[in-house]
């Protein structure tokens, strides 16, 4: 094999007003052709600045390649002018982007945008360049490549839109490919498929892939050598398959102890034959779409949940799973009504909440709260940490102006957030940090049933780690029921008594999680567990 | 380690605020041209209506330090006497237009639905009649005063107001922090009130720095239609358009009135651009 990239003690600074940081210090590695290597770290650790600044991609100011050599194909990338580097781009080396629901221009169709790609590097007709989209949309697994190609970006699924992105990374045939977390985004099934696509085309044709990803299971999954950055440095780099084993670096060794395995070590005690918490009877909720103008207007009823069944029981962690668009968020919400059902029964200490007036459910919402997904647009901000966790309690009359400042700290404690934070705004802290002042919000009524929505499919692996620890320890103290939603089946395994899993708008299989994980009984639910990625 | 600093948005805010060169320095010489405004009666060195036709439009001297009219008038007097009509205008309607267009954006954003559809269609209406005609009726019917000017004035402003807050709103209202306000027992108004107007109060605050020039020269083209001031009476609006007549022969007469409007301006833009900075904690430097 012969050596494609070589990058020799690469360092990347940027200027901030606080002066300089150091973004990437000191990199080194190889990369032959046909070969793919992983950069794994957690975020703000430099390995997509790394990535970036080979092409030029970093903003300069603020960031500067201080010293290093980035030798491909012999030519020092880091030494070339703009007109240089643009001859490279896309043509020799090409990108996929994390998000693909942002990285496709929405007005433009696919056609057009696959054909850019080859007009910036190529002469070509117009005949040459539609045939040449065609057969990239159908290498990536395009079904009706031929008329899909016409369409515009929105029309297209999530994977489908990854798919998208990676025929255009490879229209020009370039000879590494930088993938910048490509199936983050994804949900698990659409993930393994994008994988094994990228596998595929990678045997095909002999191409160098650099993979970054915070996600050790899927590093290992398709790389041969990975490479473990931490806050710019080079932890470990070695071949994929002993540094699993042979790994002696702590914090290789924090990442490896992050990936979740196996179930739950201490169940919760839950009594299944006392009465349930939650009572959910044929629930279903749909959505209005309205057409037509103001005076005619014509409702359509999308149903996205139907004939939900389903009991909560006090003190259990509950787990929902299920793909995007399955229904869940949609069921979480119903639950507690922050969305209205059409029709059913949620009966929660004997009273049926989908029929509460608007006072009502005022005070009841006292006791179900929600966690959400993602912490930095679920606190307002504009309010400082206390006024966010001040604000329930006062209003609930839980405290007084005396003693609130006390029950705020008492909560700091509880979620492990330190009480000097009080007076800071959300974006000063990090997202895990974030996510506990949530926690601590949706805890400090006491509420009696917690909604968690993916609430930690937004965080790095060892944070996410410490929220799940943090939860479980949490249900234990304060005696929560958690009606926990998911789409990572390791995480539902870590953390949760019993599974639900959802499908289209239906209860498809529940039953106890261990039994669930170890016999499917449905088809889809063999489908889940088969497309998380393992090592 | 102690607790750092800081108790309320409010409280951040003036402290950010006054960290802010450019916008303490606009504040400074804003409060300077409203004193000024106040004590016009007391220390203007003329009455506005003196006249001095013998000595015509003169260019500036020791009597007259920014020089006088055509008919001979102090154009200091005038500018300071003018800054009186234009000032309480640019304010006065632009509260007006604030308080109205706040209230109606943030209520039909929130609420959205067919209640959206209504109050947006009522601005749509209003946005659809012809300014310069409705002004004119209203002459006619009710005469000119300085109250109706404000009322006209105000009529047309909060309706811009209105879309760019509702639009914010309706952006703002998907966030996840407003779920969770729900999820929290806030009844809807409590939501509107601390949760969406402060995280649309960026645009709220630039568009009213926006306003209050636009008001000022709104007033001038009011007053020409005999709505609001009336001569010997001057505001900066009818100053600078008098001044552009002359403005060959007698150039001060347009220099000075646009100069005090301009400083008023830029003191008016530093002081709401670091508003809106010390109003957004996102933009702290500490």
């Amino acid at each position: 094999m012969s050596l494609l990239l070589s990058i020799k003690n690469l360092r990347v600074l940027f200027n901030t007003r606080q002066g300089q940081t150091v973004a990437v210090d000191d990199l080194s590695f190889d990369l032959n052709q046909g070969d793919t290597l992983a950069i794994v770290g957690e975020s703000g650790s430099g390995k997509s600045v790394a990535c970036y600044s080979l092409l030029g991609l970093i903003p300069t100011p603020p960031g500067k390649i201080e010293s290093g050599t980035a030798l491909f194909n012999g030519e020092d990338l880091l030494q070339m002018d703009e007109a240089q580097l643009r001859k490279i781009r896309g043509n020799k080396i090409s990108m996929i982007f994390q998000d693909p629901m942002t990285s496709l221009n929405p007005y433009m169709t696919v056609l057009d945008q696959l054909v850019e790609v080859l007009k910036q590097h190529h002469q070509i007709n117009k005949k040459d360049a539609r045939e040449k989209a065609v057969a990239a949309l159908m290498d990536v697994g395009i079904e009706d490549a031929e008329n899909r190609i016409d369409d515009y970006p929105h029309q297209f699924s999530g994977g489908m839109r990854q798919r998208v992105m990676i025929a255009m990374a490879l229209m020009a045939e370039p000879q590494l490919l930088i993938a910048d977390e490509p199936t983050t985004a994804l949900d698990v099934t659409v993930q393994a498929q994008i994988l094994k696509l990228i596998k595929d085309i990678q045997i095909k044709r002999q191409l160098a892939v650099i993979f970054i990803t915070h996600d050790l299971a899927v590093a290992a999954q398709v790389s041969n050598q990975i490479l473990v950055m931490e806050k710019g440095r080079q932890v470990e780099y070695g071949d994929t398959g002993t540094l699993f084993t042979e790994s002696t670096q702590p914090y290789t060794q924090k990442l490896l102890s992050s990936v979740l395995r196996g179930g739950k070590v201490f169940p919760s005690f839950v009594d299944k034959n006392s009465k349930p918490l939650v009572e959910i009877h044929n629930l279903q909720t749909s959505f209005g779409i309205s057409t037509g103008s103001f005076f005619q207007t014509k409702k359509l009823r999308k149903t996205v949940l139907e004939n939900i069944n389903l009991n909560i029981y006090s003190g259990e962690i509950l787990g929902l799973v299920g793909e995007s668009g399955s229904g869940k968020s949609t069921l979480g919400r119903s639950v507690i009504r922050l969305l209205e059902s059409d029709k059913g029964e949620v009966i929660f200490e004997g009273r049926n909440l989908v029929e509460l007036d608007y006072g009502q459910l005022k005070s009841a919402r006292r006791d179900f709260q929600m966690i959400f997904q993602d912490p930095y647009a679920s606190l307002d901000p504009r309010m400082t940490v206390f006024d966010t966790l001040a604000e329930p309690l006062l209003h609930h009359h839980l405290a007084n102006k005396n003693n609130i400042e006390e029950q705020v700290n008492q909560l700091l404690d509880d979620v492990g957030l330190d009480r000097r934070f009080l007076r800071r705004y959300p974006h000063e802290f990090s997202g895990g940090q974030r996510q506990r002042i949530a926690i601590a919000r949706a805890i400090s009524v006491k509420p009696k049933l917690i909604i968690a929505d993916e609430p930690v499919s937004a965080l790095d692996v060892t944070i996410r780690a410490q929220i799940l620890q943090l939860l479980l320890e949490l249900t234990q103290k304060h005696q929560l029921t958690l009606l926990f939603i998911s789409h990572d089946m390791s995480v539902i395994r870590y953390i949760c008594d019993r599974v639900i899993v959802m499908k289209d708008g239906h209860l498809i299989e529940q039953g106890e999680t261990e039994e669930i994980f170890n016999n499917p009984k449905e088809l889809y639910t063999q489908q889940l567990l088969d497309s998380v990625p393992r090592f | 380690m102690q607790i750092e600093k800081g108790t309320s948005l409010t409280q951040d805010a003036i402290r950010r605020l006054r960290q802010n060169r450019m916008a303490m320095s606009g504040l400074w010489i804003l409060v300077f041209i409203i004193i000024i405004a106040l004590l016009t009666p007391w220390i203007a060195p003329y009455s506005y209506e003196e006249q001095n036709l013998a000595l015509g439009a003169s260019a500036p001297s020791f009597e007259h330090w920014l020089g006088t009219d055509t008919l001979g008038r102090d154009q200091l007097t005038r500018i300071m006497y003018g800054s009186r009509v234009s000032l309480m205008v640019g304010f006065v309607a632009t509260s007006v237009a604030l308080t109205i267009g706040v209230l109606w954006g943030a209520i039909a954003g929130f609420l959205g639905g067919r209640v959206d559809a209504v109050m947006m269609r009522i601005v749509d209406a209003l946005y659809a009649l012809p300014f310069t005609i409705f002004i004119v009726l209203l002459t006619v019917i009710f005469g000119s005063s300085m109250l109706l000017l404000f009322l006209a004035i105000g009529a047309v402003e909060w309706l811009t107001m209105a879309r760019i807050v509702r639009g914010q709103v309706l952006n703002v209202k998907q966030q996840e922090f407003i779920e969770a306000s729900v999820s929290i027992g806030l009844s809807p108004w409590q939501i509107i009130s601390r949760h969406i107007v402060p995280n649309v109060l960026g645009p709220i605050i630039v568009y009213s720095t926006l306003t209050i020039p636009s008001v000022i020269l709104l007033e001038s083209f009011l007053s020409f239609l005999g709505l609001g001031v009336q001569p010997p009476a001057s505001s900066w609006g009818s100053l600078i358009s008098g001044g552009v007549e002359t403005m060959e022969e007698y150039p001060w007469l347009l220099i000075f009135p646009g100069l005090t409007l301009t400083i008023t301006l830029f003191s008016l833009n530093f002081l709401g651009d670091g508003l809106r900075d010390a109003l957004d904690p996102r933009s702290a430097r500490d």
